[in-house]
């Protein structure tokens, strides 16, 4: 069953294109990986698909909804279904990591009863049990995208989209937050990491979507068995 | 704690200064519309006092016979511009005499009855209709003089008796309203400003939120209870700085206007007038702070 599929997607911005004719399918419970260098569309893309930015032709379809067409009333409600992880981990700085992760709960309307067991659940599973009531500005860089891979994670999504989470973090942090999202994706969760950290996509030998100046580099690569270490 | 009560207040605590402005300009406009409720109610208090005293004193010849007296009497409480119709005999207006120059006996015991006039006193439902009433009665062969007693500075004249009360009134109301409404507006503006500042300052939150799914009505929800809790505040210290100071001068006021009711009779009536105050106040202070905030939540989505 497929839970994205882009077809004939274009992006232009001003006279310079983002996204040319772009066309690709990612299954549920899939892991996919989209690269190329700076620039190539990745992001364009996953803006494309939180209904951020529309595309001028084609047709994007996330867990049967046509992304495209929804109102702007409709398209909280898409984001809500989907976890998301940015390079920068966009995180409220005034808020804890406890409250960071509590914020998506009360978008989602989840009773605040459930808060608690739910946050610890995945604060347990992204490894950070021992420091929920860290700011922002307390964490380090590895310690921020756990927090930002857990509020993405709190919603119980069933798609992770992940715009480069590893671009601020050093080798061993990165392979740290890849087994981590390896782990979630084996949890059965669909996840589509945007990354342009090469031998980090290498070593976990999943799906790649390479992209090239807005376009599909040839074929998707095929899963490769993962590699061990460096 | 609720989550947007919690942004709301820890909003408040960031910047301390903005929300003491809006709740200094708020409790002004507030103090001052409590207050001009309190006068409004008094300046119709003091008409109908007014109007429901015995304005109009017909004394009557000493040839007077009594059924004469008693037709007039009767005819006056049948016209259905004039209430509580009351014969003062001689002896009676002696009386009324001594009492009222009391801490003076000579002057008391000086005059007679006989020098009183017998008098039909009356009042009227309607202060516009005392120029013609008092013509008419005026024409009685038993009515000597008619008096007026509703003059309040000293106009000779019906007319400009009646009409400087009701001026009083109505630039009462008509100045108080103008005064409200400025300051209504400005307290509007002052929240309209503070709220559009927290957008800006939340703008990199409120962009997280955005991306996380938050709708509208949730990236709202802080702001407009930031405001809600300014006008609740701003409501409160108004009413009660007003409340303090009626309580404060209401000795003098009753001192200084005596029988007319200016004031409620009692602690209770005046506490439950202020109540009723205060319910209008604070669905006041909700509509301004939600139109306030939504003022300013479209305002910085329009500069997106």
């Amino acid at each position: 069953m497929s839970m994205l599929e882009v077809s004939h997607v274009t992006k232009v911005f001003g006279d310079t294109p983002a996204l040319s004719d772009i066309s690709f399918e990612v299954k549920d419970r899939e892991f996919v990986f989209l690269t190329g260098p700076s620039g190539a569309g990745k992001t364009t893309l996953l803006r494309l698909i939180l209904g951020e930015i529309t595309p001028d032709a084609g047709k994007i379809i996330l867990d049967g909804s046509d992304v495209v067409s929804l109102s702007t009333k409709e398209v909280p409600l898409l984001r809500q279904k989907i976890g998301v992880i940015f390079q920068d981990y966009k995180l409220l700085p005034e808020r804890t990591a406890r409250e960071n992760i509590e914020v998506a709960l009360a978008i989602l309307g989840v009773p605040q009863s459930e808060w608690q067991d739910r946050v610890d659940h995945v604060l347990k599973l992204v490894g950070l049990a021992e420091r929920p009531e860290f700011f922002p500005s307390q964490l380090s860089g590895g310690e921020l995208q756990r927090v930002s891979i857990a509020r993405a994670l709190v919603i119980n999504p069933k798609i992770i989209l992940a715009d480069e989470p590893t671009g601020n973090l050093d080798w061993k942090t990165g392979e740290e937050i890849m087994d981590l999202f390896d782990r979630i994706n084996k949890e059965g969760k669909t996840v589509i990491v945007a990354s342009h950290h090469k031998a980090l996509i290498e070593k976990m030998g999943k799906r790649v979507i390479e992209l090239n100046g807005g376009k599909i580099n040839g074929a998707t690569k095929e899963p490769k068995p993962k590699k061990e270490g460096k | 704690m609720n989550i947007h009560l919690k942004t709301a207040l820890s909003n408040i605590r960031r910047s301390p200064f903005q929300g003491l402005s809006a709740v200094f300009v708020l409790s002004i406009t507030f103090f001052v519309v409590t207050t001009l409720s309190l006068l409004v109610y008094s300046s119709g208090k003091v008409l109908k006092y007014f109007e429901t005293r015995p304005q109009v004193i017909a004394f009557l010849k000493d040839s007077a016979k009594p059924e004469e007296v008693t037709f007039l009497q009767k005819r006056l409480a049948e016209d259905i511009q004039v209430k509580d119709v009351k014969y003062v005999s001689k002896e009676e207006a002696l009386a009324i005499y001594k009492e009222a120059t009391s801490d003076n006996p000579l002057l008391s015991e000086l005059v007679s009855p006989s020098i009183f006039p017998a008098s039909i006193e009356f009042s009227l439902t309607n202060l516009n209709y005392a120029s013609g009433l008092i013509e008419e009665v005026k024409k009685e062969p038993i009515v000597d003089q008619v008096g007026f007693t509703a003059n309040i500075g000293g106009e000779s004249k019906v007319e400009s008796s009646v009409e400087k009360l009701k001026a009083i009134t109505f630039y009462l109301r008509v100045g108080g309203g103008i005064l409200v409404a400025l300051l209504l507006t400005t307290s509007i503006v002052v929240l309209l400003v503070i709220i559009s500042m927290r957008l800006l300052v939340r703008r990199q939150e409120v962009e997280v939120l955005d991306l996380i799914g938050a709708t509208s009505a949730f990236v709202r929800s802080p702001v407009i209870l930031e405001a809600v809790i300014y006008c609740l505040v701003g409501v409160s210290l108004g009413w009660i700085m007003s409340l303090i100071m009626t309580l404060y001068l209401t000795p003098a006021v009753v001192s200084y206007f005596k029988e007319i009711p200016v004031l409620p009779k009692g602690a209770l009536d005046l506490l439950s007038l202020y109540g009723i105050i205060l319910a209008i106040e604070v669905i006041i202070g909700l509509l301004l702070a939600v139109s306030g905030s939504m003022l300013a939540v479209s305002r910085s989505k329009k500069s997106k």
